[in-house]
């Protein structure tokens, strides 16, 4: 019987299993960095960690961005918009 | 903990999961999971019990991991048992790891309760993260002792004319957890990052001495009925309606962290999900009472 | 020089136990278990013991914590019994799927219903396909010998499996016994220290435990398993020979055979109704019976080749069960030793069940059955089963 796992008991040692969530999106956040007001509440609450700092501003990456909405609903200033994902 | 610190924080702290698991959109378990994990770090083993964050890959898939520190499956009632077993062998070793539960409302507050129990009991030294969405959501909503009376879940329905849901009140776990007298208990919500943050360093720290015990309130969009975007807005509402207000405890010396000097009338909480759709005025003002009874108690604990 | 101690059962395996050095202990207490406990957690408050001792809160977190311990590398070791083993069958077929080289003693008890605290073999071989491997004790000697070499055996690379040691509740469990204690020293150096490679979890070594698996991987871990087991046949050999070298004491591997060279009937026993079985047979062999006994003590993985040999040229046999198998009308190791013997042809049997719930299998009693399996072979045909019932008055 030819196997094809080296492992003789279920352990995940082959590296991180990522998942293209990027592909889930139907909206995809813009932000205005002339609205911004830099509180950081977008960084915060984006669950999937696709919002960073680079020096002094922030920057929304669409990688694994699931288009949810939620740093648009919760920019004070409504600096970041969801427009329709046209597909990539 | 200020805003800004918090976000520099957050900003430069690794990610410890996987970029891209299956949660729900806007899942905010999601975000305090990942929240959680960058404080606690690469030295950290942690349990995923069967549920949603283990459904969505955070323990990985056949020989591929959800996470870069190490991470299994428990079973759903022994979840705090088996990280003894693994804080006992490195105590004995003299190496400081952080080992934590990250686990749902059924693992702890239901099936592995007397195993959470025992564990606070002996002062094992975990931090246990359990993360409440009020129900078993993995396999589909259904209800577990954290779920609030009147819910819409899958097992206990709703009739066509709008009558049904949970017949019992919400079991108040933190509090049975406070009653253990151990280093840490506290309530934490995904809407006051911040808040939790401070909180996991602290649990961190009182995990030296025994067991720190997280509750984190995550309203379930998925299985709740929420707009997605309205995952921290609602979060936000359950706190501010004192429904579920933020305290610590240090060994049972309770400290509450948000006063209100005008709390959101519950109705306001209640209002943006589907899954209190049907309820009547009788039944809002059952769950107003409820949270009022519950606040009055948790103020007499702090003055004590 | 080893030293000549007079012990019960449970010290027996609490002593052997100590001396594996174990570095994580789960307590919690069962009858007939419960001084296997009390003796472990008294070791430890004296210093003689060097382990982590949890004073869990029900055996599900017993099994629980020792698994942890396995897994973040630990040597371990727990006890149970009966109600005890059935409430962690969870974490207990676990053990064994993830390949963690556990010790646990069963002390031998019967499952409830009825209410009974006694001795009965139901409780461990209802769990026989949970994949642990499982040996049977005769006397209080191979009880603390087996649990020193159930660590050799469950710790071999090419097993990596858990090691149930059985022992029957009160009749060894409770009785007093001299035995010979290994020299603590010698089973270090047997022993050596557990580092696992397959398996760990530990912030150096990044993997995750047991992941949502495919189908077809879980055949090969299945499979590996069966071989895992199926390997750890030769290695209780190997075990055998080493601890005869170091400690002088040998006990036959899978099985051990009692006048069986000539032998025309087979009693087949296990665990501590084996002294008056093997009593009985000398007395039928004084009377011209050509009796001889076959003591079961790997259950699992089941010595298949080991029966088929010694078994070989005999014209009947009977086993002695306490247990029994609710869908087949006999006992359960009856069961095994027929699949064992299938396509071999000639050998007719008697199945027997008695002892059940502790109660007493005599001398007498053993002579019917070797009486039975002689009426077996004589009418090559096999026997109704037997229960041995005491008699009234």
């Amino acid at each position: 019987m030819e196997l094809k796992s080296n492992y003789i008991v279920s352990v995940g040692g082959g590296g991180v299993h990522v998942v293209n969530t990027g592909d889930w999106r139907t909206k995809r956040p813009i932000l205005d960095q002339t609205v911004c007001i830099k509180c950081g509440s977008c960084l915060l609450y984006c669950p999937v960690n696709s919002i960073c700092k680079e020096d002094d501003s922030f920057r929304i990456s669409y990688d694994y961005c699931k288009g949810c909405g939620v740093c648009a609903h919760e920019c004070p200033k409504n600096a970041i918009v969801m427009i329709l994902e046209e597909g990539k | 903990m200020k805003q800004m610190n918090a976000v520099d924080k957050m900003a430069s702290l690794e990610d410890m999961i996987s970029p891209g698991i299956s949660a729900c959109v806007g899942c905010n378990v999601e975000l305090t999971l990942r929240t959680c994990m960058k404080i606690l770090g690469k030295n950290t083993i942690f349990a995923v019990p069967p549920g949603c964050m283990g459904g969505v890959g955070v323990v990985g898939w056949d020989t591929e991991s959800g996470a870069k520190t190490p991470v299994f499956f428990p079973l759903l009632d022994n979840v705090a048992s088996m990280l003894a077993g693994i804080k006992l062998y490195y105590e004995r070793q003299g190496r400081d790891v952080n080992v934590v539960a990250f686990a749902g409302d059924g693992a702890s507050t239901d099936a592995g309760m007397q195993c959470l129990s025992g564990a606070a009991e002996r002062g094992d030294k975990l931090i246990y993260i359990c993360y409440d969405n009020e129900g078993y959501m993995n396999t589909g909503y259904q209800r577990s002792s954290a779920t609030t009376k009147y819910s819409w879940t899958t097992t206990t329905p709703v009739s066509a004319e709008g009558r049904g849901g949970k017949r019992q009140h919400k079991k108040d776990f933190p509090m049975v957890m406070a009653m253990h007298d151990i280093p840490y208990v506290a309530t934490c919500s995904p809407a006051f990052i911040p808040d939790l943050i401070k909180k996991v360093e602290k649990a961190v720290e009182a995990s030296k001495e025994g067991l720190a015990y997280l509750h984190v309130f995550n309203p379930c969009l998925t299985g709740w009925g929420i707009k997605t975007e309205c995952s921290i807005e609602v979060s936000r509402a359950a706190v501010e309606s004192n429904f579920f207000p933020l305290y610590e405890v240090e060994y049972g010396k309770f400290t509450i962290n948000k006063k209100y000097k005008h709390p959101k009338p519950v109705k306001d909480y209640l209002v943006h999900m589907k899954k209190f759709r049907h309820l009547n005025a009788v039944e809002v003002a059952d769950i107003q009472a409820m949270t009022d009874e519950k606040w009055k108690r948790l103020e007499q604990l702090a003055e004590l | 020089m080893q030293r000549l101690d007079v012990v019960n059962g449970n010290m027996a395996a609490a002593i052997g136990a100590s001396l594996a050095k174990p570095d994580v202990i789960a307590a919690y207490p069962i009858t007939p278990q419960t001084p296997v406990v009390e003796y472990l957690t008294q070791f430890a408050a004296d210093g003689d013991i060097n382990a982590a001792m949890s004073e869990v809160e029900s055996e599900l977190s017993a099994m629980s914590v020792v698994t942890g311990a396995a897994l973040a590398g630990g040597r371990t070791f727990t006890a149970t019994a009966s109600q005890g083993l059935a409430l962690m069958y969870e974490p207990y077929f676990r053990a064994s799927t993830l390949r963690l080289p556990i010790v646990m003693a069963i002390v031998n008890r019967e499952m409830i219903s009825p209410q009974s605290v006694w001795g009965g073999q139901q409780d461990s071989l209802s769990v026989r396909d949970a994949g642990w491997l499982q040996i049977y004790a005769e006397d209080n000697q191979e009880i603390l010998d087996l649990v020193i070499q159930a660590y050799k055996i469950a710790e071999d690379k090419r097993v990596l499996l858990p090691v149930n040691i059985c022992y029957d509740g009160f009749y060894l469990s409770h009785m007093t016994e001299k035995v010979m204690v290994p020299e603590a020293d010698k089973v270090t150096a047997m022993l050596g220290r557990y580092h696992p490679e397959h398996i760990i979890l530990d912030p150096d070594r990044p993997m995750a435990v047991d992941p949502l698996t495919n189908g077809g991987l879980v055949m090969e871990y299945r499979y590996r398993h069966l071989k895992a087991q199926q390997a750890a046949l030769e290695v209780i050999d190997e075990v055998d020979r080493e601890f005869a070298d170091l400690f002088g004491r040998k006990y036959g591997g899978a099985i051990e055979e009692y006048r069986m060279e000539d032998a025309e009937y087979a009693l087949i026993t296990t665990g501590s109704m084996s002294g008056a079985a093997k009593d009985m047979v000398d007395v039928k062999r004084s009377q011209g019976i050509k009796a001889g006994l076959v003591r079961m003590r790997m259950i699992r993985p089941f010595p298949k080749q080991r029966i088929r040999e010694a078994l070989a040229g005999i014209k009947a046999f009977g086993t002695v069960d306490k247990s029994v198998s609710f869908g087949c009308d006999t006992g359960i190791i009856y069961q095994e030793v027929r699949a064992a013997l299938y396509g071999t042809y000639g050998v007719s049997s008697v199945p027997v069940i008695g002892g059940l719930g502790g109660e007493d299998i005599s001398l007498k009693m053993m002579g019917e059955v070797i009486d039975a399996i002689v009426t077996a072979g004589e009418q090559q045909q096999d026997q109704e089963t037997i229960w041995l019932m005491v008699e009234e008055g």
